[in-house]
């Protein structure tokens, strides 16, 4: 019986490597231009950080070149263009083509035993409107007057062009909406290839938790994307065609819009956004802990619930980014309300991670570092969440370097570190070659320590009153005692900067000359290892039918049949009458 | 836990696929448009009079009748639809040309009225009140000339024989955009113009 086409492979060099449909090659290709981004926004941080330390002094180096006309050193509307940019290439052309992009195209199709997605033509169209929508933001730094400067937030009516002229913000709100459409033709692809194409027997409690979480990712990508591009989109007809959606204030017509329109849309989406941004995270990791505690995870349903009843929940708390718009108080508590529920799910799935590596056969891999570095700084960033989620302390923290460091360890650090997770776990898989264990461990303890010194410095700068965004903090004399703790902070910072060498060095040297990966070196159940590294054209030979969970470790009646403690969800326990346990009552 | 899922055939399966994958993409464009509605629910609330005094009133006669054409185009895809599921091949390339020419009398209609309006003084800069209509409007337009232009790509199709009951899901595929952006018409139509 066949099931799914079998596609030849292509053979000439554009269709094979270029405008490929092969799910693995648009994987690759995500995440190279993600990384590239990864690498340039990181550049902007450091510059940020810079300023913060030593304001107005010429920046080592680079400022020379970059800023001659200030002798080198940041000007107010450079910084402007910096840290706008740097929040929105890490979001958009960073975090989202490498976990989504990138791995949500490698692992789907392999992890539910599928040949490739649903519409691979349109997998393949999804990567190049992602390019042009990069394209559009390297564009932006060289039209006159620079690229945006109106925060990655875009608030109107600074993002309009009463407070922003000039091509270059144009470009980079056009690229949000292009980037927009990039991923909602890949959301379209996950959601309906997670429903259609599972292998025979893959229930969908029985898919792995990194599937999970990518595919909830992809419904709210599919539901509130859309919504970011309307907002996008109002906002270029008022840049660009002097439409009064977003203005008010002198410079209206007619009575003008409602700026405070554009954070409703903005937050409608925005919020859902931070879960599209720690969901695969989450995924990995519940997947990871188990795979390297060498132990079923614990309650998996319960995580898959608790991801899911996140996902709803992620619709509703939009207001909380709002609390100090001149909100219906009523409407604010209910806001409030709804956002504390949410540590709720989030806290069953924490004890869960923690339940599943309680007494395990815990291997301290490299992935598995990057998970549980994941797990303590997404519980940083989860705890420091609740202050802003209650109005009452949101009203003092509100706009300070708090809401910065909180949203940086939830959003920033636990998706960098689940990325590397997800990186250093797949690459054998994607690439076929084995990346260097010790650099990795590196890696791990220099991101993982300086990440968090990082972002715990600008949480106590916060609580003591800094606002974020300042050009020179120190020009208010309530904040001059803050420079000692920034210079600490920028300190962190650099060396957070220059340990991703170790990455650079290791990813090169993995892809160029690194051994050979066998089929499955970390001795794992999932569908991806049971084809070669890297995997053939079309994944699958025979589509496999899955018999049990992903997460079968540890299992007594496995070792006394195969010798081994782990067994794959396609494999038959041999001559044995009955089925082996489920993962859940397993783990009971 | 379950029973091993059964599996259809290659080709069901694949039309189910590509159904599923349109309902999705209808859905995100579906919020797409309801943001839009949000954003004229706002600003309408926040303006003081909707029309403001010195600017004219949207008509409705017009936009009336090219709600019906438009309906009436959409009528007209889901018989073509219709006659090439029940084996009647030869009347698919008539049914689809009519649709498509009711299509594009609408975008005629339309043009008619943003040139009328233009010529009365409301210009898309001219507040909150040409904002909405212009660009909830011409968005919807962008999207009836997509429509247009794969009807015309259906059509060329249709007359040549490359549709029969076994090989229609391109139609149908349609079908259901150009509904959809029909269903978006008369919501606008509702809100912008009558209400």
């Amino acid at each position: 019986m066949e099931l799914q086409h079998i596609h030849p492979e292509p053979t000439s060099f554009l269709r094979k490597h270029l405008f490929s449909t092969d799910h693995k090659v648009i994987a690759k290709q995500f995440l190279w231009a993600g990384l590239l981004f990864l690498a340039f926004g990181g550049g902007l941080a450091m510059l940020i950080r810079w300023q913060w330390a030593f304001p107005g002094e010429p920046v080592p180096v680079v400022g020379s070149m970059l800023f001659q006309q200030s002798g080198g050193a940041i000007t107010p509307a450079h910084y402007n263009t910096i840290f706008t940019m740097h929040g929105l290439i890490m979001i958009f052309f960073a975090i989202t083509p490498i976990m989504i992009g990138a791995f949500g195209n490698f692992c789907i199709p392999l992890m539910i035993g599928a040949r490739d997605m649903a519409f691979p033509l349109l997998n393949m169209l999804s990567f190049w409107t992602f390019l042009v929508s990069q394209g559009l933001i390297i564009a932006s730094f060289f039209v006159q007057l620079g690229s945006a400067a109106a925060g990655w937030t875009t608030y109107a009516p600074l993002s309009t062009n009463v407070g922003t002229p000039g091509a270059g913000q144009t470009l980079v709100v056009a690229a949000v909406f292009v980037t927009g459409v990039a991923t909602i033709m890949g959301g379209i692809n996950y959601v309906t290839t997670v429903v259609r194409l599972r292998a025979p027997g893959m229930t969908y409690m029985r898919m792995p938790a990194t599937v999970w979480g990518l595919w909830l990712t992809a419904i709210l990508n599919v539901l509130f994307v859309p919504v970011l591009g309307s907002a996008a989109l109002l906002l270029l007809l008022d840049r660009s065609f002097g439409t009064q959606f977003y203005i008010a204030g002198s410079s209206a017509v007619r009575g003008g819009g409602d700026p405070i329109l554009f954070q409703h849309l903005f937050w409608i989406f925005g919020h859902p956004e931070v879960y599209i941004l720690i969901l695969p995270p989450w995924g990995f990791v519940t997947d990871l802990v188990s795979f390297f505690a060498r132990k079923p995870a614990y309650w998996y349903k319960g995580s898959v619930m608790a991801m899911t009843g996140v996902t709803v929940l992620s619709a509703v708390v939009y207001g909380h980014h709002m609390f100090v718009t001149g909100m219906n108080p009523l409407l604010g508590q209910s806001f409030m309300t709804l956002t504390l529920i949410i540590s709720v799910p989030a806290e069953l799935l924490f004890l869960n991670w923690l339940h599943t590596i309680w007494k395990g056969s815990i291997r301290l891999t490299a992935p598995m570092l990057f998970a549980l570095g994941t797990v303590f700084v997404f519980g940083l960033g989860g705890l420091t969440g609740l202050f802003l989620g209650t109005i009452s302390t949101d009203l003092y923290l509100h706009d300070t370097m708090f809401v910065v460091g909180h949203f940086h360890l939830t959003m920033a650090a636990a998706a960098f570190l689940a990325s590397f997770a997800a990186i250093y776990f797949w690459f054998p898989k994607m690439f076929g070659r084995n990346m260097n264990q010790t650099l990795a461990k590196w890696h791990f303890w220099f991101s993982v320590i300086f990440i968090t010194l990082v972002f715990c410095g600008q949480l106590v700068a916060g609580y003591g009153g800094h606002q974020r965004r300042l050009y020179d903090p120190y020009q208010y004399t309530f904040l001059q005692h803050m420079q000692p703790l920034n210079r600490w902070t920028s300190y962190f910072g650099f060396i957070l900067a220059a340990s991703q060498v170790t990455f650079v060095v290791n990813w090169f040297q993995s892809i160029f000359a690194g051994s050979k990966a066998e089929q499955n070196p970390w001795e794992i159940g999932t569908l991806e290892w049971t084809v070669p590294s890297p995997p053939v054209h079309h994944n699958f030979d025979v589509i496999p039918t899955v018999h049990r969970g992903p997460h079968e470790y540890a299992n007594p009646e496995v070792k006394k049949a195969l010798g081994r403690d782990w067994i794959g969800q396609s494999e038959e326990l041999p001559k044995s009458g009955k089925a082996p346990a489920e993962p859940a009552a397993a783990a009971s | 836990m379950g029973a091993i899922v059964p599996y259809p055939p290659p080709r069901a399966r694949q039309e189910w696929t590509a159904y599923l994958g349109m309902v999705i993409f209808l859905g995100s464009w579906a919020m797409m448009f309801g943001s839009l509605f949000f954003a004229y629910g706002m600003v309408r609330a926040r303006a003081t009079a909707w029309p403001p005094p010195d600017l004219p009133e949207l008509p409705l006669a017009l936009p009336g009748v090219n709600t019906a054409v438009l309906a009436a185009s959409s009528v007209m895809l889901q018989l073509a639809v219709r006659w090439l599921r029940v084996g009647k091949t030869r009347w698919v390339g008539p049914g689809l040309a009519a649709s498509l020419a009711l299509g594009t009398l609408f975008l005629c209609l339309q043009m008619v009225t943003w040139r009328r309006l233009l010529d009365e003084g409301l210009t898309p800069s001219g507040g909150p009140y040409p904002s909405v209509f212009y660009a909830l409007t011409c968005f919807h337009a962008l999207h009836v000339l997509v429509g247009i232009g794969a009807l015309a790509w259906l059509c060329r199709g249709a007359f040549v024989g490359k549709y029969s009951a076994a090989r229609f899901l391109p139609v149908r595929l349609w079908a259901m955009y150009w509904h959809f952006v029909g269903a978006v018409w008369g919501v606008m139509f509702v809100t912008v113009y009558v209400v």
